[in-house]
């Protein structure tokens, strides 16, 4: 048994020297007249010659196992009924990898049987490869014999999520993608699954002159112990963004699938658990700014929208107070009555401010009071706005 | 619940001692007991939850990334369900979760520190001591398992905890299995399958070679064995040849031809530069006078060599014009019906000049001033300054081929191994390239050495001052270019080493103004220096390789600078015919290139490709001729990465260049780039096919045929595949006992059947017969 990772290319070391040097052209020549060498480029470094796997290196967890069985008559005598099964055990289960489970009817000597299995690996931790060998001998006597190979199945890859929560009900994933193998890894693709709530846009890409390219650039590959910063954006679907108020606690947001490959395209693929997001609570009443200018004129009035969302379970009826602040001027009578508001359903408020300061002036002093409850929930800070004075706004 | 993880925490060490006891086992028994360590698992994971606080820091820059669970595998996790049933639970234990996960990541970290076995020692303590909060979400985790109920599941919480065990238990099973398993691989009658299981054998084989440079047998001659020691102990001071050499020296002493036979010139540049038929006289009393003075040795062992130097004056024998036809019958077709020697030497000052241009430093340019200016007294030079070289070893001649069929085939076998050794061949260049085109690189070595402690240069002698000549240092290079091509890296450091940056001022023609009378520039041949420079990378210390190339690649943009201001390659104000100057800049154009070469090479090594690759791209701009093979050898490096489609992007480039020019040569290229793409994706059948066709081409191609078996191999056809192998090696034993071909032989016949050896054992017969002594036996795997 021979575990067939991917052969790797023969690397040489170029020694070189010059015509007039004491050997003349005869460390060339001894490079040209090596087989492994690059012909016209034997400083070459990198050969084509393909050796096979020296040893049965690591297995990552989404890699494809694959392992040469040969059985070979070593003894002088014709074997009859030869069965051939390999079983690979894991911890938790055994799993059959043999292409075909009928007998062979005989091997001659110094004959083989051979086969080559294929196997995704799915699961961490110890494998035994079982290889169970039964058959007859010319007396009629049956022997069987099996032979055990353990491996280990690694981790190849540490994955860290982040989630932020954007004013609008758009959710921003950033994933840590780190190698934690030893060799170099090329990513081939890293994908957000998204679940069947939300829209998902790739921020990974940068369009440029209608090319997109990798934020990434030209470093295509992760060394080992880099680690890779993905983002996404989800954005819910229509139908749920209608009642993203209700969407409460824990959300599945989806999950990422990742594959890469490794030496000359060796495969692997992994998927995360699903993704969970703890939706920010917004309290009974959500307020959220549908429209505000970013730069308004010193002491003139300008316009915000304001959406206002129940959240909770029960029928509000909403009164709004405005409060001045040091700079902020609300224009407009305080106190008036929204209106009832039936739960996840929600109202477009236009109202017209102005401020009395120049620069970043935030938004603040909005007070809704629910006169069922007699709650008052208060919404300072909403946005900042910029204040400049007009004459320099004209310029 | 808290009694029952104290319990399970003082199981645990019960179930660890197990476990190791277990984990023993199984090295003993490799291949019988079936144990999956399944419980080992559950308990041990619970360790992974103790935490020192130490890591608190740690901990905080960790809380805010959430670390995830990867699941099996694409088609194994459809427990979306499953999970969502238990939303709650674990929105309720994010916080405790995130601890943690947390936490064990920074476990895992430390454990690549591999400080984990004091680690453990601590943990049972450090449970009972850890907040509730842990112990909590601990029993959440079981909780949740519990709710899904389906094993599959399970798995995937332990998932990061497991990695620990994994790590923990492998080492072992490296450093036990190769060891234990041997022995019963001979004991036993079952067929052992030894590729499986880890073969650290070629790890740790090359330490026989590598520690010191000495192979444990050292193979002399009887007759002078007994000799060797004495004479470098006896006086230090007073240099002489040893008696070793001035054994099989002692005709030529007697017959007054003295060492001229082995100490000719070679370079045809040496005195041809002189061209002065008087100057030759007064070399040997100008030599020693100016060794007088610098450092009071009194009897240089160098002078009888200088002294036998009589014809070095005058033209080039006809040995030295075979050594070097090329840019001697070049120079002669410029100069034409030229027989004016004026006009020759003139020419050799101007190739000379060409050559061995170099830029020192500030420094060593000082004292090369104040030699020039001081030509009749002593200049007194610091000794660190100086170049004291020596060999660190005198005889590593060996034979490890010999060594195996003594071992294996018994000593009549043995016998018949015939090869050239130092002894055998002439004591001279010609000797010397005997046996380096023979592949007796170790007989090189030894000849080396014997050369070069006739130049006072020998074993021991590093440290002491020495005077150099072209000659000596091409022989250090010879030297130390073959001990790096006989991987005996260290040594070839070790050597390297009092040559310091190959930049002091007696490595310099014009620190010998009597010697060398208006000649310029380093002694050292610029092959030395890339030499010297790619040696560090070989051991592991790429970095040094690096800045000493970039220190190379500045000088050489700097000669190539100066050259095109209307300068000498050193900057001074000197005219150089037109032609001349087109030839320098050729030739310092392709220097550039070479030292471009082994920084793409080096970068390659360090695995850092994007570099490698820009680098590589640069060396097409010096060696245009070769670009179809470097985008050929960019697509292998992209295809090493697994990134097949850049790599297919390569190849495509190499078929449109090579469109243009149609050739054997090309054609072969192409294919073979198609069969690695092949490779890439995973087929082999069409990659055997695309080698195949190569050999249709070229039947002998040594690359495609192995390839070609290779593939045989990954398609289960092991038989036709050594068929094929074997084929090839008795078709043409001269082109095909390579290393690597070997390599793949034999692995392919311990797959084959644990008769193994007999058939190994006839390879090495194959390659007794061959192969010089530089062969390197352990692609055989006898060891």
């Amino acid at each position: 048994v021979m575990r067939l990772t991917k052969p790797t290319l023969f690397t040489n070391i170029p020694v070189t020297c010059e015509e007039r040097d004491l050997p003349g052209n005869l460390f060339n020549q001894l490079m040209k007249d090596d087989p492994s060498t690059v012909k016209g480029a034997e400083t070459l470094m990198l050969g084509e010659m393909l050796t096979l796997p020296q040893n049965f290196g690591n297995i990552f967890l989404g890699e494809t196992f694959s392992s040469y069985i040969s059985v070979h008559n070593d003894s002088n005598q014709v074997v009859k009924d030869i069965l051939v099964k390999a079983d690979l055990q894991t911890s938790s289960q055994r799993l059959n990898l043999s292409a075909s489970s009928a007998a062979v009817a005989e091997l001659k000597p110094d004959c083989c049987i051979d086969d080559v299995i294929h196997h995704e690996v799915k699961e961490i931790g110890t494998h035994i490869l079982v290889c169970a060998v039964s058959y007859t001998t010319q007396t009629g006597e049956k022997m069987y014999f099996r032979k055990f190979f353990k491996f280990q199945v690694l981790k190849p890859l540490d994955v860290k999520t982040k989630f932020y929560n954007a004013e609008t009900d758009e959710v921003f994933l950033e994933a840590q993608i780190q190698n934690i193998t030893t060799s170099p890894m090329f990513m081939e693709k890293v994908s957000l699954e998204p679940s069947m709530m939300y829209n998902v846009a790739e921020l990974n890409t940068v369009d440029t002159a209608g090319e997109s390219e990798s934020t990434f650039g030209a470093r295509t590959y992760l060394q080992p112990m880099d680690t890779r910063q993905y983002l996404y954006c989800l954005k819910p679907k229509q139908e749920f963004a209608e009642k993203a108020g209700v969407i409460k606690g824990v959300t599945v947001i989806g999950k990422l699938d990742i594959v890469w490959k490794t030496n000359l395209g060796e495969r692997g693929r992994l998927q995360t658990s699903q993704l969970q997001r703890m939706a920010p609570g917004y309290g009974d009443v959500r307020l959220s700014l549908e429209t505000i200018p970013d730069t308004v004129n010193l002491e003139e009035p300008f316009d915000i929208t304001c959406k206002i969302t129940n959240c909770s379970e029960r029928t509000m009826d909403l009164v709004l107070e405005m409060c001045n602040t040091n700079s902020i001027h609300w224009c407009g009578v305080s106190g008036r009555q929204l209106g009832k508001l039936h739960p996840s359903s929600s109202l477009h408020l236009a109202l017209t401010l102005l401020s009395s300061v120049q620069g970043l002036q935030s938004v603040s002093g909005l007070r809704l009071t629910d006169t069922f409850l007699k709650r008052t929930y208060e919404y300072d800070d909403i946005a900042q706005v910029c204040v400049v004075s007009s004459e320099i706004k004209q310029n | 619940s808290s009694a029952k993880d104290a319990k399970s925490t003082s199981d645990e060490d019960d179930s660890r001692a197990v476990a190791q006891q277990k984990t023993q086992e199984e090295i003993l028994f490799h291949e019988e007991t079936i144990d999956l360590g399944g419980d080992e698992f559950e308990s041990e994971g619970n360790e992974t939850v103790s935490e020192d606080s130490n890591n608190f820091v740690d901990k905080l820059n960790e809380q805010m990334m959430e670390s995830v669970i990867i699941s099996d595998s694409p088609n194994n996790s459809e427990d979306d369900t499953g999970e969502l049933g238990c939303l709650q639970e674990i929105v309720d234990q994010m916080e405790a979760k995130d601890n943690l996960k947390s936490q064990t990541e920074v476990d895992k970290e430390e454990f690549l520190s591999n400080e984990s076995e004091t680690e453990h020692e601590e943990t049972p303590k450090d449970i009972s001591e850890i907040g509730t909060d842990d112990q909590a979400s601990l029993k959440e985790e079981s909780i949740q398992e519990a709710v899904k109920e389906e094993p599959k599941l399970g798995n995937n919480v332990p998932v990061e905890t497991k990695p620990n065990n994994i790590d923990e238990s492998t080492p072992e099973d490296q450093i036990l299995s190769p060891s234990t398993t041997k022995p019963s691989s001979e004991a036993e009658p079952i067929p052992v399958c030894t590729i499986f299981s880890q073969a650290n054998n070629a790890g740790s084989q090359p330490q026989l070679f590598l520690p010191d440079g000495f192979e444990p047998q050292m193979v002399k001659s009887p007759s002078f064995s007994s000799i060797i020691e004495t004479p470098v102990k006896s006086n230090p001071q007073v240099v002489q040849p040893s008696p070793s050499l001035s054994k099989f020296f002692g005709d030529t002493v007697n017959t007054n031809t003295l060492a001229s036979d082995f100490f000719d010139s070679f370079t045809t540049s040496n005195f041809i530069s002189v061209s002065n038929p008087n100057a030759s006289s007064s070399v040997p009393e100008q030599m020693s006078s100016l060794s007088n003075g610098g450092d009071g040795s009194s009897s240089n062992p160098t002078f009888p060599v200088q002294n036998g130097r009589p014809e070095a004056g005058g033209p080039p024998s006809s040995l030295e014009i075979t050594q070097s036809p090329k840019p001697f019958s070049q120079i002669q077709a410029v100069f034409a019906g030229n027989d004016d020697p004026f006009a020759t030497a003139l020419n050799m000052s101007e190739l000379d000049r060409r050559n061995d241009a170099w830029i020192p430093s500030e420094e060593t340019r000082n004292v090369l001033i104040s030699v020039a200016t001081q030509q009749y007294s002593a200049v007194f030079i610091d000794k660190e300054n100086l170049t004291m070289p020596g060999l660190k070893f005198d005889n590593i001649q060996g034979d490890a081929v010999k060594d195996l069929m003594l071992r294996f085939l018994g000593e009549q076998a043995a016998v018949k191994r015939q090869v050239l050794n130092a002894n055998s061949v002439e004591q001279s260049f010609v000797g010397l390239k005997q046996l380096i085109s023979s592949k007796n690189w170790r007989a090189a070595v030894d000849l080396c050495g014997r050369l070069l402690t006739a130049h006072g240069q020998g074993y021991k002698k590093s440290g002491l001052p020495a005077s150099h000549t072209t000659d000596s240092l091409q022989l250090w290079f010879v030297r130390l270019a073959l001990l790096v091509k006989l991987n005996l890296f260290q040594s070839a450091e070790m050597e390297f080493e009092p040559f310091g940056n190959l930049d002091q001022p007696d490595l310099y023609y014009e620190y010998y103004p009597n010697v060398y009378p208006g000649r310029k520039g380093s002694m050292v041949p610029f092959s030395m220096r890339i030499l010297h420079a790619e040696l560090p990378q070989y051991l592991g210390n790429p970095q040094e390789s690096l800045d000493r190339l970039h220190s190379m690649k500045i000088i050489c943009a700097k000669i190539l600078e100066n050259l095109e201001q209307g300068l000498a390659e050193d900057g001074s104000m000197t005219n150089i015919t037109q032609e001349n100057r087109q030839a320098s800049v050729q030739l310092w154009r392709s220097r550039l290139g070479r030292v471009m070469y082994s920084m793409a090479n080096c970068l390659l090594m360090m695995k850092d490709y994007v570099l490698a690759v820009d680098a590589y791209h640069s060396v097409i701009k010096y060696y245009p001729q070769q670009e179809p093979q470097l985008l050929s050898g960019i697509g292998r490096i992209f295809l090493q990465i697994g990134d097949i489609k850049t790599a297919e992007k390569y190849f495509q480039d190499v078929e449109k260049v090579t469109h243009k020019l149609d050739g054997l040569q090309s054609q072969i290229m192409v294919l073979m780039n198609r069969a690695f793409l092949h490779l890439g994706q995973n087929n082999f059948a069409e990659a055997h096919r695309f080698f195949t066709e190569i050999l249709r081409i070229d039947s002998s191609n040594a690359v495609a045929n192995n390839n070609a078996a290779v593939c045989l191999l990954y398609l289960g056809k092991l038989k036709d595949s050594l068929r094929q192998l074997e084929g090839m090696v008795q078709q043409d034993p001269q082109h095909y006992l390579h290393e690597s071909v070997l390599f793949n032989l034999t692995t392919m016949y311990e797959l084959e059947s644990s008769r193994s050896m007999q058939k190994k054992q006839a390879l090495l017969e194959a390659v007794a017969v061959k192969e010089g002594d530089s062969f390197n036996t352990q692609c055989l795997k006898l060891g």
